[in-house]
């Protein structure tokens, strides 16, 4: 074994464009990690400015009403990690608005230097190894078993079956310790740089490694099976492509297509506004109607009307938008929970779903956050009704607490994972074994 | 000693209809055939990659089974193109591998310096190296099995006539030393030349045996156009 790990070092890095390809690989991923950490930095600097706006803002309300209808802003932060992944991620940069209206919105702002922050495909630390990783694995995968002339060369000195194995092995074994190198070197230079990861943050990043290089190794073995298919002739080359454009593109697009299809069975989040909408306005047409019949009513018993339909608004409208909210976040959920096992059938599909979650910006961080914004808002409501009717209305006390308005979200490791992860293994043992029997059947002809 | 029994074979345009024959130790047998796709199909059953209908192949008493070669038995393909083996290392390290796998680098050394190899061919990649270093380097692997028996597959075809030469050494030291040789050919004035026995395969079956002096007192051209034409 020594001796095939000494070979096959020589061959992949002693080899100039190999040495070429791996060194552009490092300088990209580097380079993506770098401006990840630009960005990180740049958003806690603007989560600096962000809380002493919101700060401020509230200093300037002169009443309660004021602050309701205005409200405040709830930010979303990403993991740390999300540095890794920043365009890997399902969200981007987004914020709410919590006030007394009825529709609970989620924005993203493309104000001043944000217009300039969205970049394209696989412009992150995550994307790197998948596009150009992936690309490179299948060509080394293609190279492995050089030809059959000298396979019979090799079958001379050496069973077929331990010389595939062991050059197999020895291969995957340089090339997923340079990847697990190349990822544990930037993780642990972006620390040097002052960022501090969580227990469960490194977990999930050791994890994601993990993940890449049996990835890769799908790659590497799938090129191996497609020379051994077209018998090493020179066509390898279009189907290496058609093989890449499928499993990198192709695959992972009719997955979003197909849960963007899937999702059409959600009701339009329009319609649910227009249903709160109608919940609210019903009441106000009875506060409204009320007014009308009690013209000559005092303003001190109209105050204490008003507070009863506060009252009753939330102990009703409120609970009912409240509940068709969170229903129908819970049917997102059921959408979500389907693409995930969906995005399980195959190793590309399903990195695209463990680097969204990863990130902190992926579809379960974006439940949690509408949760988080319910759960706000729920509190807001109450607070507002509260200090607007019952309150005293000469100063407006900040509902912001302990910087509340910041959502941190986690990065989170999908249930599925685990599952995904042996989905890959079986695939690259399919490839591995299947490559094994056509070329034994190549080498000897029957 | 390397011997041929009844070997029976249908295959597409290939076939061989009870093939027997028997080379004794240091002995070179030349088997020459028209077709080099016919040589081809004849030393991969041989070196036990393509499975004989019927018959039986075995090298000093041992049967071939598959291509568990026994260890009497060294097999020189006809290699035309170095991209074939292009392991993207350099040769001396490609032979630093093969060492490793138990192939005595004396035995190397000592064909390569008959064939006059310069040292500093050992640090260009395998795909750089001249055709003829190439196969200098080959055969030097070849040859370091310790193996008594010799299959040759036209390996000189098209090669410089200085290699050729280097090689006629080589397989004549083999031979000295008590090894039976069996080359697969097409050319007749060279298997004159090095050969003790001559056969002509033709349509699958032997069509004649001649012992190599006796050839140079035949009609070569008659020979040719009888069985090689």
């Amino acid at each position: 074994m020594y001796a095939f790990l000494r070979f096959e070092r020589r061959r992949l890095f002693g080899e100039k464009k190999n040495l070429i390809f791996l060194g552009f690989i490092s300088l990209f991923s580097a380079y993506f990690v770098w401006s990840g950490l630009n960005e990180y930095r740049q958003f806690q600097a603007e989560k600096k400015i962000f809380i002493r706006f919101e700060k401020e803002k509230i200093g300037q309300f002169v009443s309660y009403a004021q602050y309701g209808g205005f409200g405040f802003r709830l930010l979303y932060e990403a993991s740390p990690l999300n540095l890794f992944f920043v365009n890997s991620s399902v969200l981007q940069d987004v914020e709410s608005n919590i006030d007394s209206l009825e529709a609970i919105r989620v924005e993203s702002s493309f104000k001043g230097n944000k217009l300039f922050l969205k970049r394209g495909y696989f412009k992150d630390f995550a994307g790197i190894p998948f596009i150009f990783g992936s690309l490179f694995m299948l060509y080394l995968g293609h190279l492995a078993l050089v030809s059959p002339a000298y396979l019979r060369f090799m079958t001379g000195r050496m069973a077929l079956k331990k010389y595939y194995a062991l050059t197999t092995a020895a291969r995957l074994f340089w090339l997923d310790l340079f990847f697990v190198v190349l990822g544990l070197g930037l993780f642990f230079l972006v620390q040097l740089g002052g960022l501090a990861f969580s227990g469960s943050e490194r977990a999930i990043f050791f994890l994601y490694l993990l993940f890449l290089v049996l990835l890769l190794n799908f790659f590497y073995l799938l090129g191996q099976l497609t020379t051994i298919l077209v018998r090493f002739r020179k066509i390898f080359f279009f189907w290496f492509f058609i093989i890449w454009f499928i499993c990198i593109f192709l695959l992972p697009e009719s997955n979003r297509i197909s849960v963007f299809n899937k999702s059409r069975v959600l009701e339009s989040a329009e319609k649910v506004n227009l249903e709160k909408f109608r919940t609210l306005m019903a009441l106000e047409k009875k506060f409204s109607d009320y007014l009308k019949m009690n013209a000559a009513t005092p303003l001190n018993q109209l105050r204490q009307m008003q507070k009863k339909f506060a009252v009753q608004f939330i102990n009703s409208s409120f609970l009912l938008n409240t509940s068709l909210e969170t229903k129908y976040l819970r049917d997102v959920e059921k959408v979500i929970a389907g693409h995930e096992r969906q995005s399980v059938l195959f190793p590309t599909t399903f990195y695209h779903f463990f680097t969204g979650e990863a990130s902190g910006k992926g579809y379960y961080g974006y439940l949690d956050f509408m949760d988080y914004i319910i759960r706000l808002r729920n509190r807001f409501m109450q607070f507002y009704l509260k200090n607007r009717y019952e309150g005293n209305e000469a100063t407006v006390e900040s509902f912001v607490k302990n910087n509340e308005n910041i959502f941190r979200s986690h990065s989170r490791l999908p249930k599925t994972f685990w599952l995904g992860l042996l989905v890959t293994v079986f695939y690259g043992a399919v490839f591995l074994v299947l490559a094994y029997w056509l070329l034994r059947r190549q080498v000897f002809l029957p | 000693m390397i011997a041929l029994k009844n070997l029976n074979l249908e295959k597409g345009d290939f076939y061989l209809s009870g093939l027997s024959l028997e080379v004794a130790a240091g002995e070179i047998y030349f088997l020459l055939n028209r077709l080099d796709q016919d040589n081809d199909f004849l030393f991969r059953i041989l070196s036990g990659f393509q499975a004989a209908g019927s018959g039986e192949i075995s090298y000093d008493g041992l049967r071939l089974l598959g291509a568990v070669h026994p260890q009497t038995a060294v097999f020189i393909e006809r290699v035309n193109d170095r991209a074939d083996f292009d392991t993207e290392v350099r040769l001396g390290q490609w032979l630093d591998f093969l060492c490793a796998q138990g192939l005595g680098r004396e035995n190397i050394y000592k064909t390569l310096l008959v064939g006059n190899f310069h040292e500093r061919q050992l640090k260009k990649m395998v795909r750089d190296l001249a055709p003829e270093t190439f196969k200098l380097a080959y055969l030097a692997i070849c040859l370091a099995d310790e193996g008594a028996n010799v299959v040759v597959n036209d390996f000189i075809k098209g090669a410089e006539k200085s290699f050729e030469l280097k090689f006629n050494k080589l397989l004549l030291q083999k031979k000295a030393a008590g090894g039976s040789i069996l080359f697969l050919g097409s050319d007749i004035f060279y298997a004159s030349e090095i050969a003790d026995r001559v056969g002509f395969l033709k349509n699958g079956r032997l069509m004649f045996e001649a012992a190599a002096a006796d050839l140079k007192e035949m009609d070569i051209k008659d020979l040719y156009l009888k069985f090689l034409n």
